[in-house]
């Protein structure tokens, strides 16, 4: 079991600067690495893989310092965005391509085991431009692990999968983290994805380590808009319409307890009774299998309710005027 | 993928309409007609007996050998020297890139005259060149060593250029993916890089070669006359190009279409033979890997 250690870590490409980045990766740690478009996300990982120098700070294997060392000789399992699949070799021999490199003896048993266990064999003679979004993300992960990797670097491993392709990987996933206790560090857009399978979050904001934290943290305090977007709070509210705000509305109430960048609340449920402190207008109604998505339009603005399944009874209509309250501990300030 | 399964439609499958499939036929036609006509032409004017003449006479056979073999070092020359500049441009950015890209396509565009009239007055008696190459064994006016120089001279380009695209369309995150699964600089590169490259650079190396075998201009003032030396034994002869124009200029017209035609089939009969190889994929740029 090996563990890994990121100190202050920091990287340049072209004008965008990394860092500091601090990371602990323990056995079977699974850290999702989160924020915007050119975050550097991407960057960061391919600092880790070697394909960036590092300007400063340290990437260490168990105490053992790879910081220079080519991609090569990390013993890490990257799986970069678009998944990097040869595309003139076949499932097997993009799977055995790592034991080929290292001139391992038994490659051809090994690969087999692979294959077996991805359930890829028979699509073995196939190349990868014949193979769909759920069997490419499978050989790339057989081929990651051929290498036998202490660390699995994964770039948006979810994307452009359909349902049942995102079910079959996550359950994949979960069986490699009970056998393989490798570290992996994931960079997803994907809030269900990330929840599922991270225990550590790491938030970058334009190149820096905004946040490093656990799944329940996160949740109680967002901090900014982009992490209370995307840990799931359906009301962000900016600044400007907390300053709009005409005094004893729901966004005056809102204004006290917002932070510099704004406040996040959860969707207040619609009680069938209809009390509560505030009013609105439903716009829109979506039936869920967790209750019914409701925006209702409230003082100009926009707010995401909910309600519970109606039992037998008739879905609430757009249009009609609802009251509901905004609980105290579902608002957190942001900045 | 062969055509029509789920591949590049056929024709018949086109839903394009009429107007518009019969203004492509048209308009490729007319290009393909411009390439034939001549051809025609050059294989009705000698009778099939002044043809099989040429092709038995031994002038001829020295003159297609020199051809066919200084043609061929100069495509090896390209493997060795325009794949690897390719490879330079296509994956490297570097101060003076766009210098470099310009260099290379200079032997392009110039008349070839001035090729050969530039590399004459380097290796005239008297130049320390002249000295070095035959002080090396390498005399380059008046023989093969010549025709060789202008031929990668005015051919090299189509390597460089063609291997440039090919090394730059291969996605990087691919070659990313072979480092850190254990390949270093160079397993990257002959297991990655270069048989996902194969194809382009084959491309541009049969360029390379149908350039070489087309040269005249410059060969017409490096070495109008091929003497013994080096690799060639035989009497003195000359580029099939070059003994073309001697015939015509001579008022030969028979022979002169008689010789063009022989070559005309040889030429044709290897890229028909490398077409074909590409269809059956027994050539490895067609099956993309290097090893079966």
């Amino acid at each position: 079991m090996t563990s890994w250690s990121v100190t202050g870590l920091e990287s340049d490409l072209e004008r965008f600067h990394l860092g500091p980045i601090d990371l602990d990766l323990a056995p079977g740690r699974v850290v999702a690495v989160l924020g915007n478009s050119g975050a550097g996300k991407t960057t960061l990982l391919r600092t880790l893989a070697g394909f960036l120098p590092a300007r400063a700070g340290a990437i260490r294997r168990d105490g053992v310092d790879l910081t220079v060392a080519p991609p090569e000789r990390r013993r890490l399992g990257y799986v970069p965005q678009g998944l990097g699949l040869f595309p003139h070799r076949t499932v097997e021999r993009n799977v055995s391509y790592p034991l080929e490199m290292r001139a391992v003896l038994d490659w051809k048993r090994r690969t087999r085991a692979l294959l077996e266990r991805f359930d890829l064999v028979r699509l073995a003679d196939r190349r990868p431009a014949r193979l769909s979004g759920g069997e490419m993300q499978r050989v790339a992960l057989a081929r990651a692990l051929a290498a036998q990797p202490e660390l699995l670097l994964w770039d948006e491993p979810w994307q452009a999968l359909d349902v049942e392709a995102r079910h079959a990987l996550d359950l994949v996933f979960e069986e490699l983290r009970a056998t393989e206790r490798v570290p992996v560090v994931l960079v997803t857009h994907d809030p269900a994805l990330a929840f599922s399978a991270a225990d550590t979050f790491l938030v970058l904001r334009a190149g820096r380590a905004h946040r490093v934290a656990d799944a329940a943290t996160l949740l109680a305090h967002p901090l900014d808009a982009f992490t209370a977007r995307f840990v799931g709070y359906a009301n962000v509210v900016d600044p400007p319409t907390l300053a709009a705000a005409a005094p004893g509305t729901l966004y005056a109430w809102l204004a006290a307890r917002a932070g510099p960048e704004g406040v996040a609340f959860a969707r207040p449920t619609l009680e069938p009774g209809g009390s509560g402190a505030w009013s609105g207008v439903i716009r829109t109604v979506h039936p869920t299998p967790e209750g019914i998505a409701l925006s209702l339009r409230v003082d100009g603005a926009l707010v995401a309710a909910r309600s519970l399944p109606p039992s037998g009874g008739a879905l609430p209509a757009a249009g009609a005027a609802v009251r509901f309250d905004v609980p105290e501990g579902s608002v957190h300030p942001l900045g | 993928m062969s055509a029509g399964r789920g591949g590049t439609p056929t024709l018949r499958q086109r839903h394009d309409g009429w107007p518009w499939l019969v203004l492509q036929l048209v308009l490729a036609g007319t290009l393909l007609l411009l390439f034939l006509l001549p051809l025609y032409a050059l294989f009705t004017y000698a009778s099939p007996s002044e043809i099989w003449q040429a092709a038995t006479n031994a002038a001829v056979g020295e003159a297609i050998w020199l051809t066919l073999f200084a043609s061929g070092l100069a495509v090896l020359a390209a493997v060795i020297f325009a794949i690897p500049l390719g490879y330079l441009l296509g994956r490297r950015s570097f101060r003076g890139r766009s210098v470099v890209e310009s260099i290379v396509a200079l032997p392009v565009a110039v008349p070839h005259l001035l090729v050969g009239l530039g590399l004459f007055l380097l290796v005239i008696p008297g130049t320390p060149l002249y000295r070095l190459t035959q002080s090396i064994g390498f005399p380059v006016y008046d023989t093969i060593w010549g025709v060789v120089l202008v031929m990668i001279f005015v051919s090299a380009p189509y390597t460089v250029l063609a291997s440039d695209l090919a090394f730059r369309a291969i996605d990087p995150r691919v070659l990313e993916a072979a480092r850190s699964l254990g390949a270093g600089p160079a397993n990257a590169f002959l297991t990655v890089s270069l048989p996902l490259a194969l194809r382009g650079i084959v491309a541009g190396l049969l360029l390379t070669w149908a350039r070489a075998v087309s040269e005249i201009g410059g060969i017409l003032i490096l070495a109008y006359t091929v003497y013994p030396g080096g690799p060639y034994t035989g009497p003195p002869t000359s580029t099939v190009s070059v003994l073309v124009y001697d015939l015509f200029s001579s008022g030969n017209l028979q022979g002169a279409a008689a010789v063009s035609t022989v070559f005309l089939l040889i030429a044709f009969a290897l890229f028909l033979l490398v077409r074909v190889g590409e269809r059956t994929g027994w050539v490895p740029w067609r099956r993309g890997e290097l090893l079966p």
